[in-house]
């Protein structure tokens, strides 16, 4: 029987790969943006994985059950410190998207090539 | 090892936040609450300097946040006082620009987090706060161009930083921990442990601005207003800088690879900075070559790092003065006095010249390498000295104006410090900086006959593919059991 657990770790590197992949081939801003979103997403995934390969049962004990060395906890660290990052992470989609929709006046299209173009006007002038 | 309480080591990193949360409240102590947090800041880089600690700070356990307080640290957290200092004392007389004071202390709370942890985790949120003040403030005036360069800066950094993740979780899964001394405890020559270090190297390597992964530096410092990119090119570089030091100092078969990479970005960026025509486009490309050298040694390059980022936000400020960005036209102005010593000084010490700073540093950057790598060396070396003859170039005015206060501050540092630690240098360390200016001169009158044109590599496909190309060829390096070049 395959081991779920690398099962579901080579499903989340190709949701990395292919954000990378978006990241790198796609013209369109809105979706290089949406690629990285894919990415950090596969990395959440990872963590919440990582968190999950000792056990399932959530690590809160209850009166009655105190130690029962056989019950297999989640790991709690993973997931505590993957949760920074989520909202670190959303912050940083929220300002880039802001960014996105003032750019958009220059080019509704948000082609990548059309802001290569933009030059300062204190430049080399 | 003085004793020092953990209350106090706390207080010292929080105080700049909560001076930044208090400003907007009481907006007329802004300024003078970002003064007392940039001398903390340059006070503790010099009492650890000094040799007082090393204190270590271990909060919420073993897996929990871990500080320390080293000569690791010091130059960088010293940098990151006076550059602040200079950026406020330079923009004292004119009106406080919004929310740059509060930006400034949060940035400066920030870099001194990450020059301090060493636990992966609490590094990350730290370069992600830099991260994004640094993208708040290059957004300026909010124009077309600083919008795009903004978005760029935020794009790459963020995708390194999930790169970053990938190699942290890597390492958790390994080695149920997230210091950086759990890397340096892995089995060497083993597959996962190179793909976590090649993984954690590229995001940093990337943050730090070196070699074609910071293809994004040049472009970036060079559009953001004046004072920004002072802080940019001084110390944001050094947020990746030290805790790159640090992988280097923990993991030393990682040595040969990071002096390769260094000189390979200090030849890229001399290179480039040779053939350009905008002045602060040429400082940026130079800041490039600089944190390549920074790398290449991890006990020096703190060192080096502060005197690069010293004399480096100082031109930077003054580039915001000259008003002349264009280099073509650059020997047509004349520049007053009072810019002239110091763009003078800056540029001679990053340029090596006795007795400024810049040369002592140098000095101990070159003891520390051998072989080949020396001679690539004083390429890269005679090659900044041409890059900073050019700035040289220019007619000299009688002074006028009043004396920017920030920029002769630095300068003053750069003079005072080099006579105070190398006051009576050895006589053929003198003949080979002298030799080296001189080479460089050369080869910047050669270069004025007529300068090649080089590849356009910046393009934000071409930044993401240069971090995506370091990324590969460090796996492969790694996985290959370290660099073949290695002794």
């Amino acid at each position: 029987m395959a081991d779920p657990f690398r099962l579901l770790e080579a499903l989340v590197l190709l949701a990395l790969l292919a954000g990378l992949l978006g990241l790198l081939l796609r013209r369109n801003l809105f979706l290089k943006l949406l690629a990285m979103d894919v990415m950090g997403s596969a990395v959440v995934a990872l963590f919440v994985l990582l968190a999950a390969r000792g056990g399932l049962r959530t690590p809160i004990l209850e009166a009655p059950q105190l130690p029962q060395p056989a019950l297999a906890w989640a790991d709690p660290m993973p997931q505590a410190v993957i949760l920074t990052a989520i909202v670190i992470g959303l912050s940083i989609q929220a300002l880039l998207l802001v960014v996105l929709t003032r750019l958009a006046r220059i080019d509704p299209l948000l082609d990548t090539a059309s802001f290569e173009q933009l030059s300062g006007a204190s430049s080399h002038g | 090892m003085a004793e020092i309480s953990s209350a106090l080591l706390t207080a010292w990193l929080l105080l700049p936040l909560l001076a930044a949360f208090t400003a907007p409240l009481l907006p007329s102590l802004a300024r003078p609450l970002a003064l007392l947090s940039a001398m903390l800041s340059a006070g503790m880089g010099l009492a650890l300097s000094a040799g007082l600690g090393p204190w270590s700070l271990e909060l919420i356990g073993p897996l929990g946040v871990l500080l320390q307080f080293d000569a690791t640290a010091a130059p960088f957290v010293l940098l990151n006082g006076l550059v602040v200092l200079a950026v406020l004392l330079d923009g004292w007389r004119q009106p406080l620009n919004g929310p740059f004071a509060v930006l400034l202390m949060v940035l400066l709370a920030g870099l001194n987090s990450a020059f301090v942890a060493v636990d992966l985790v609490s590094l990350y949120v730290a370069l992600e706060v830099v991260g994004i003040t640094a993208f708040l403030l290059m957004l300026g005036q909010r124009s077309g161009l600083q919008l795009w360069i903004g978005l760029r800066y935020l794009l790459v950094g963020n995708t390194v930083m999930v790169i970053y993740l990938l190699g942290v979780a890597l390492l958790y899964l390994r080695s149920g921990s997230f210091r950086m001394q759990a890397l340096a405890d892995l089995a060497p020559a083993d597959g996962a442990t190179s793909i976590t270090l090649a993984l954690l190297l590229v995001a940093l390597l990337t943050k730090a601005g070196v070699f074609v992964s910071g293809l994004w530096l040049p472009r970036t410092h060079a559009e953001a207003p004046a004072d920004v990119s002072a802080l940019l090119s001084g110390v944001v570089v050094a947020g990746g800088l030290c805790p790159l030091l640090r992988l280097s100092q923990a993991v030393p078969m990682l040595q040969p690879l990071l002096v390769a990479i260094g000189l390979a970005s200090a030849l890229l960026g001399v290179s480039y900075a040779l053939v350009e025509t905008d002045l602060k486009r040429l400082l940026a490309w130079s800041t490039l070559s600089q944190v390549g050298l920074v790398i290449i040694d991890p006990f020096v390059g703190g060192v080096y790092a502060l005197t690069h980022g010293l004399a480096k936000a100082g031109l930077f400020l003054l580039a915001g003065r000259v008003g002349e960005r264009n280099l073509l036209r650059w020997r047509q102005s004349a520049l007053p006095l009072q810019q002239a010593v110091p763009l003078w000084l800056g540029a001679l010490s990053i340029a090596g010249a006795p007795p400024l700073l810049g040369f002592w540093a140098k000095e101990g950057l070159s003891r520390g390498v051998s072989g080949p790598a020396s001679s690539v060396l004083l390429v890269a070396m005679v090659g900044t000295a041409a890059v900073y003859a050019r700035l040289l170039l220019k007619p000299l005015a009688p002074a006028s104006g009043p004396l920017p206060l920030g920029q002769a501050l630095l300068a003053l540092l750069l003079l005072a410090g080099g006579l105070l630690l190398a006051p009576l240098p050895a006589q053929g360390s003198l003949l080979k900086a002298a030799a080296v200016l001189v080479a460089g001169a050369g080869l910047e009158l050669l270069l004025d006959l007529g300068r090649p044109a080089l590849p356009k590599l910046e393009r934000l496909d071409d930044l993401l593919g240069g971090i995506a190309v370091v990324g590969v060829v460090l796996m492969a390096l790694l996985l290959g059991g370290g660099v073949p070049w290695a002794v």
